[in-house]
């Protein structure tokens, strides 16, 4: 138990946990941002998987990472924009549309990359991982002075670019949420669209914009995952990513900040796990820990959100209660 | 609109999202056949199609053109087995509007527990394999309280849970196979072979299925449709959960208790899900040694959207989907072309089939019909008087 320990509190560790929690970072914040324009968009799974192939079919092809990465980008926002086609315009159940994405994300993913890659290792098996080179993965970034601080200089510094931008996104969505006329227009929409609408709010551009946004941070963890985390895309690679961070909105209570918070804590479950199977515990039994932990965390939070809400209400009694006395002695 | 203009509706509208979605396959088989030329690449493209189409049921060759193939047609039906249960799983789960994606891991447990329950009790045959099943679907269906629980009491949302869950059971199975459960005898990580008492038996003797595997548990998969349509439609626990789904304050302030009916579709979502694991395993193969989830889950959410959540429709959509998959399982043998190309049909499909708005222009014309109708008939009755 004591090594154990010793192993863990390494500034490996550390860095692992915040290598692994920026792709669900990103999710995260899809669906902070989907949610305060009041609806779900349960296909981030399927968004982050398309992303992540064609980014590093791009990147290959174009031999350039930013080629890549921006391939990443348009497909997560031009496929987010057809669910809100049929979302908001042909009126499929939100719910539905993710699901159907979701289902494509695995096999769909898996026919483009046989189609265009003419791979096949094996009779049902391709990936592109033999297509992508270090050179063609996103660059990891040595900040100058952090780097020479001991432990914390080998945590915090030399992550991937995109690890560095998760963390200034969850700031940069905060914002643009709280202190800009669009992020006001979409957390009215999301409260109450008629009352937007009235005021003048097109309620339906608010809503596409919310999901190109939540398409455009899939596409950053599908780009990272398959160019940064893992050198190539492999079929189900994001492992129920864009699922973990459904749940990290939910215990976040909807916002950016308690998104991220709620994101690393799996991302630390996540190398928890990665451990345990470094000392010799089977991978099996290692790695539905991050899934567990979602389950036990929702829970933790909904019984939190119900306590808090039972002291409002007894608060308001009390109140209440207060006046009404008053009134009699009065 | 009256019946058979609705019936007329819901007809041509299936046919178009069909048309629409072949239409896209073609395209996308196009584009994936290779071929120097463009006359090489149509032919192919049109040969593929053909394979896709007819090839589910006939078999063709140059020397004897288009043959009916019995066993072929039974391949089907066995394959429609697993995902008529999860297809009915999710209709009884998706009717109360409770999004739970579990039938996935559903099946795999199901599948799980009813081989070791085939493994390691001693039973008579014939009741070895009813118990091997009932358990697989019991045990399924009380892994299905937690998310039904968690959203009844706690309204924690029981899609993430469950999709947290057929993780969950998937590395726990795995890991159980891979320490307690393998015959270590074999290259493979595989169980021990099932008793014999607990095979589930074969239709045999019918010269169409000769020498296809389909069990009788094709006949209980439509024995399920049967109660699961009655208890659905004729029942007062199918009445609340149907009505949840339509409105659930109204059911709420109409004293139905909504918190248990929540609970109760899915106990018997996870049920029949875990039973269609069961009969799946028992009935197919002798050994336990499925090392993924099995896909048959997120098929039953096709199947039940085409079904439009209506039981009696089930097994019109799982024969569907079977017979396309198939098609694309044989298009890839013979025409090159990747088989996954199903999963974006099967997309397609089920994009078009739930958007409301689909064809509605159409629907507001059928309506307008009726209405003028109407209008015109209450007219001469009125002249008439």
């Amino acid at each position: 138990m004591h090594n154990f320990l010793k192993l863990l509190l390494t500034p490996e560790f550390f860095f692992s946990i915040l290598r692994i929690s920026a792709p669900i970072i990103f999710a995260t914040l899809a669906a902070v941002v989907v949610e305060k324009a009041g609806f779900a968009n349960i296909g981030l799974e399927g968004l982050m998987m398309f992303s992540a192939l064609s980014g590093s079919l791009a990147s290959y092809y174009s031999h350039s990472w930013f080629w890549g990465l921006l391939a990443a980008l348009a497909t997560g926002i031009i496929m987010s924009l057809v669910m809100g086609f049929f979302a908001f315009q042909l009126k499929t159940d939100i719910i539905l549309v993710g699901i159907a994405i979701n289902m494509m994300g695995s096999g769909g993913t898996l026919f483009l990359c046989k189609v265009i890659t003419n791979l096949t290792e094996g009779k049902a098996m391709a990936s592109t991982t033999g297509l992508i080179t270090r050179s063609l993965c996103i660059p990891d970034i040595k900040i100058p002075i952090l780097n020479s601080i001991p432990f914390l200089g080998s945590v915090l510094s030399g992550h991937n670019l995109l690890t560095y931008l998760a963390f200034i996104l969850v700031a940069l969505t905060s914002l643009i949420l709280y202190k800009t006329p669009l992020g006001l227009n979409i957390r009215s929409v999301g409260e109450n669209a008629d009352a937007a609408s009235s005021v003048g709010v097109s309620v339906l551009r608010v809503k596409y914009i919310a999901m190109a946004f939540s398409g455009l941070m899939s596409g950053f963890g599908g780009a990272f995952m398959s160019m940064a985390y893992a050198q190539g895309w492999s079929q189900d690679m994001v492992s129920g990513r864009g699922f973990i961070a459904l749940a990290a909105q939910a215990m976040g209570g909807g916002e950016c900040l308690g998104g991220m918070l709620s994101a690393i804590m799996f991302g630390f479950a996540q190398a928890l796990g990665i451990k345990f199977s470094a000392i010799g515990m089977d991978s099996n039994l290692a790695s539905p820990i991050p899934y567990a932990v979602t389950i036990i965390g929702l829970v933790v939070f909904a019984l939190i959100r119900i306590s808090r809400a039972k002291k409002r209400r007894s608060a308001a009694l009390v109140k209440e209660e207060g006046r009404l006395l008053g009134q009699g002695q009065a | 609109m009256n019946r058979k203009r609705k019936l007329l509706f819901t007809i041509v509208r299936s046919l178009v999202a069909i048309l629409i979605a072949l239409l896209v396959a073609t395209v996308l088989i196009f584009i994936s056949t290779p071929g120097a030329t463009f006359r090489i690449r149509i032919d192919a493209t049109f040969e593929a199609l053909r394979e896709m189409l007819a090839g589910p049921v006939f078999r063709f060759s140059k020397k004897n053109g288009m043959v009916f193939e019995g066993k072929r047609l039974a391949d089907i039906f066995a394959a429609m087995i697993p995902t008529i249960f999860t297809g009915l799983s999710v209709c009884v789960m998706f009717s109360a509007n409770q999004f739970n994606l579990g039938a996935e891991g559903g099946i795999m447990l199901g599948a799980f527990v009813s081989a070791m329950a085939a493994i390691y009790l001693p039973l008579l045959a014939g009741l070895h394999a009813v118990v091997a099943v009932l358990l697989g679907g019991v045990a399924t269906a009380l892994v299905m309280l937690l998310p039904a629980l968690l959203k009844a009491k706690l309204d924690v949302s029981e899609m993430v849970c469950s999709l947290m869950l057929n993780y969950i059971i998937m590395y726990i199975i795995k890991f159980l196979m891979n320490f307690y459960l393998a015959d270590k005898s074999r290259g493979t990580i595989q169980s021990f072979p099932f008793r014999e008492s607990s095979a589930i038996a074969p239709i045999v003797n019918n010269p169409v299925f000769s020498g296809a595997k389909l069990t009788w548990g094709f006949i209980i998969a439509l024995v399920a449709v049967l109660v699961c349509g009655l208890f659905m439609y004729r029942s007062r626990w199918g009445y609340t959960i149907r009505m949840i789904g339509i409105n659930k304050d109204f059911a709420k302030y109409s004293g139905m208790k909504v918190g248990m009916i929540i609970v109760l579709a899915q106990l018997i979502g996870g049920f029949l899900a875990g039973t269609g694991g069961g009969i799946e395993m028992l009935g197919r193969y002798n050994a336990f040694a499925w090392n993924a989830l099995p896909g048959y889950g997120w098929a039953g959410i096709t199947i039940a959207i085409l079904a439009g959540n209506n039981p009696y429709m089930v097994p019109l959509a799982a024969f569907f989907m079977a017979y396309l998959s198939k098609g694309c399982d044989l298009m890839a043998t013979y025409a090159k072309v990747p088989s996954q190309l199903i999963s974006i049909i099967q997309v397609v499909i089920f994009l078009l089939f739930s958007a409301e708005q689909f064809l509605s222009a159409y629907r507001q014309k059928l309506v307008v019909e009726t209405a003028q109708e109407e209008l015109a008939l209450a007219q001469a009755q009125k002249e008439g008087v």
